[in-house]
C-alpha cells in the first residue's frame, strides 16, 4: 500500500509531499523525502517494552509500572526538570506543561540549545518573518547565514529557494540569487552565487559593517572585516538593495558562537535597515520537526517559549538560570523526565554527570545515549509514523502529521495523560 | 597545537541520529574534520587517531582531511564525542559555546571509545550493547 502526502517528522521543513510504501505493517520504501527523512521513516530497532535499571542490569517492566514510577518520581522531587519536547507533537507538549505546573518543576525544550538565543533576540527587536511559501514565490535573493541546509535541511533548497519554481519569478533558477555566509566552505557554499567566508567569531562585525554600508557609511569600513573584503561587503549590499524581495535564513552558526543572541539581533536590525530600501525578511532554520511547536505551545500556555520555572507557583523565565544545561550543570534538579530528545548526546559532559546522579525517566522509541542514564525508559510511538499529532513548521505553520503504521505503541500524549492523571489523583 | 573547535550537523550524523548506539553514528560523531596542512603539521594521515583536549577533559577522535575546514579550525559533527570536552557555561543565555571552543590536538595510539563507553565513563549503564 502506498500512503501519499505523508508529513516527514525529521526537520523543521516538515515536508508534506512524502510517499511511503507500507507492506505487512513495515515501511519498505519512501519517495520524495531526503536521506534524513527516509532513514527516519524506515527506522527500525525500536525498544520493545519499558525497561527499568536494576543496579547493574536492565529488566523489562510493564507500561503500568513505568507510568506509576514516573508519577511517583515527579511527585516526590523537589525540583524536577521536564526536558526535551521538540521530538513530539503539540498535544503531548500541552500535557507536559500541565505536569510541570502541578509539581512546580522546570520545563525546558531543546530550543535552549539551538535557537533559544534567536528567540531572545526576537524578544528584543521583533521578527520580520514570513512563511516559506512567500519566499518560494517571491524572493529573488536568499541569504543563508551560518546555516548549511544541504546537510541539515536538505529539501529547503529544492522546495523553497535555489531549485524551486516561483510564481512571481519568470525563471526562478536564473532570477533568484543565493548568498551563503559561513566560516566553512560547506556544500551549500558551493551552490551559492556569492560565498562570504567569515573568520570564526566575526559574524557580529560583518553584520555591523553591512548595516553601515546600507546606511551609506562605506568610507568608514576598513579594508577587511573579519576576513571579508570591503569590496565583497559592498557587492553583497548592492545585491540586497537591488533585490525586489530578500529573505535571510540563519542557522546555529549565529546562535552558538560568541555574542549568541546579539548576533541575531544585529542580523534582524540589518533586515530592518534593508527594508527601508526594499522588502526583506529573516527567519531561523529550525532543527527538530516540532521545536517551533514547543515554543508555540509553551508560549500560549505560560507566556514564555522555553526554560519555564514553576517553583514559585507561577511561570518564571530567565534563560541562563531556568534552562536545562544550567540547571543540570549546577546540579540543581533532583529528577528528570526526558521526552522527545537525547540530552546525553547533545549536552556537555558536566550535565550528564548530574543525570547519572538523579532518577531519570525517558520517553523515546529507540535506545539512545540518554538510555544509559535512565532509571526507566518508556518506548512510545513515533509521531508521523505510528502516531498522529500537530507539529509546527519552521515558519510557524501548524501541520497535522499522519499515521502510516499501526503498532501497539502508545503515543507520547497517551502515556503523559496517564501519568498526569495519577499525579492529579495523588495531589487531590 | 591549538585549534578552534566548531560542531555542527552533517548528513551522516542526521541519518544515524535515531540509532545512536550504532557504529556508524559513533564513527561520524567521532570524526575530527581538519585542514590537510594542519594534519601534515601534526603528522596525521586520514583516519589516524587524535587526542582532542578541551576545557573539561579529553576524547579520542579520528582525523579526516576536509576541504571545507580552514587552517586552525576543526569541525566535529554534533554528538557525544564533542560534548565530552565542551564546557557547560552558557553566559546567561542557556546556550553553551558549541562553536567556539579552543582545543589542543595531538596524535595518539589509543582508539576512540564507543558511545556506550563514553556514557559509562560518566556514570551511565549501557543498554543494548
Amino acid at each position: 500500500m502506498i500512503v501519499k502526502d505523508v508529513v516527514c517528522p525529521f526537520c523543521g521543513c516538515l515536508c508534506d509531499d512524502i510517499e511511503v510504501e507500507v507492506e505487512e505493517n513495515r515501511v519498505v520504501a519512501v519517495a520524495n523525502a531526503c536521506e534524513l527523512g527516509t532513514k527516519k521513516l524506515m527506522g527500525e530497532k525500536r525498544m520493545k517494552n519499558p525497561i527499568l535499571r536494576d543496579g547493574g542490569t536492565w529488566k523489562d517492566i510493564t507500561y503500568d509500572e513505568a507510568i506509576q514510577y514516573t508519577a511517583d518520581m515527579l511527585l516526590s522531587a523537589e525540583r524536577p526538570l521536564l526536558y526535551g519536547w521538540s521530538g513530539t507533537h503539540g498535544e503531548a507538549q500541552c500535557v507536559g506543561v500541565h505536569m510541570a505546573e502541578l509539581v512546580r518543576g522546570v520545563i525546558d525544550n531543546t530550543s535552549s540549545v539551538c535557537h533559544g538565543p534567536s528567540i531572545l533576540a526576537i524578544q528584543e527587536v521583533g521578527h520580520p518573518g514570513c512563511t516559506l511559501g512567500v519566499v518560494k514565490n517571491r524572493a529573488d535573493l536568499v541569504i543563508y547565514w551560518g546555516a548549511n541546509p544541504i546537510d541539515a535541511h536538505p529539501r529547503h533548497l529544492s522546495r523553497y529557494t535555489r531549485y524551486a519554481e516561483g510564481f512571481f519569478l519568470e525563471n526562478a533558477f536564473r532570477d533568484r540569487k543565493v548568498i551563503v555566509v559561513d566560516v566553512r566552505r560547506t556544500e551549500t557554499a558551493n551552490i551559492a552565487d556569492e560565498f562570504v567566508q567569515i573568520k570564526p567569531g566575526g559574524d557580529y562585525a560583518v553584520l555591523s559593517a553591512l548595516r553601515a554600508i546600507v546606511r551609506g557609511k562605506t568610507e568608514m569600513i576598513p579594508r577587511t572585516v573579519a576576513g571579508v573584503t570591503r569590496e565583497q561587503l559592498v557587492r553583497v549590499v548592492d545585491l540586497c538593495k537591488g533585490a525586489k524581495f530578500g529573505a535571510v535564513y540563519f542557522g546555529l552558526g549565529l546562535t552558538m558562537t560568541g555574542g549568541k543572541y546579539k548576533n541575531i539581533r544585529n542580523a534582524i536590525e540589518l533586515v530592518s535597515e534593508l527594508s527601508r530600501h526594499t522588502k526583506f525578511t529573516i527567519s531561523a532554520m529550525r532543527g527538530h520537526y516540532n521545536v517551533y511547536g514547543s515554543n508555540e505551545v509553551n508560549t500560549w500556555m505560560t507566556g514564555y517559549p522555553f526554560g519555564i520555572d514553576f517553583s514559585r507557583g507561577i511561570a518564571f523565565y530567565n534563560p541562563g538560570e531556568t534552562t536545562a544545561v544550567d540547571i543540570l550543570a549546577r546540579k540543581e534538579c533532583d529528577a528528570a523526565l526526558i521526552v522527545g530528545s537525547d540530552p546525553a548526546a547533545h549536552f556537555p559532559r558536566r550535565c550528564l554527570e548530574h543525570l547519572a546522579d538523579i532518577p531519570v525517566v525517558q520517553l523515546d522509541p529507540y535506545p539512545n545515549a540518554t538510555t544509559a542514564f535512565c532509571n526507566v525508559q518508556i518506548p512510545v510511538a513515533v509521531t508521523g509514523i505510528d502516531a498522529v499529532g500537530t507539529a509546527y513548521r519552521m515558519d510557524g505553520v501548524p501541520i497535522r502529521t499522519r499515521r502510516v503504521l499501526s503498532t501497539g505503541y502508545p503515543s507520547d500524549e497517551e502515556v503523559l495523560i496517564r501519568m498526569y492523571a495519577l499525579m492529579q489523583g495523588a495531589k487531590a | 597545537m591549538t585549534f578552534l573547535m566548531i560542531t555542527g550537523r552533517t548528513v551522516n550524523q542526521g541519518v544515524t541520529v535515531e540509532n545512536k548506539t550504532s557504529a556508524a553514528y559513533a564513527a561520524e560523531t567521532s570524526t575530527c574534520f581538519m585542514h590537510e596542512f594542519d594534519m601534515l603539521e601534526l603528522g596525521l594521515a586520514d583516519n589516524d587517531a587524535v587526542r582532542v583536549t578541551g576545557p573539561c577533559g579529553e576524547v579520542v577522535m579520528r582525523a579526516v582531511a576536509s576541504p571545507e575546514v580552514g587552517m586552525g579550525t576543526i569541525f566535529v559533527p554534533y554528538g557525544p564525542y564533542a560534548n565530552h570536552i565542551i564546557a557547560a557555561g552558557t553566559h546567561s543565555t542557556g546556550m553553551p559555546d558549541f562553536k567556539s571552543h579552543e582545543v589542543a590536538l595531538e596524535p595518539t595510539d589509543e582508539e576512540p571509545k564507543t558511545v556506550h563507553e563514553l556514557m559509562e565513563d560518566l556514570g551511565g549503564l549501557a543498554y543494548d550493547r
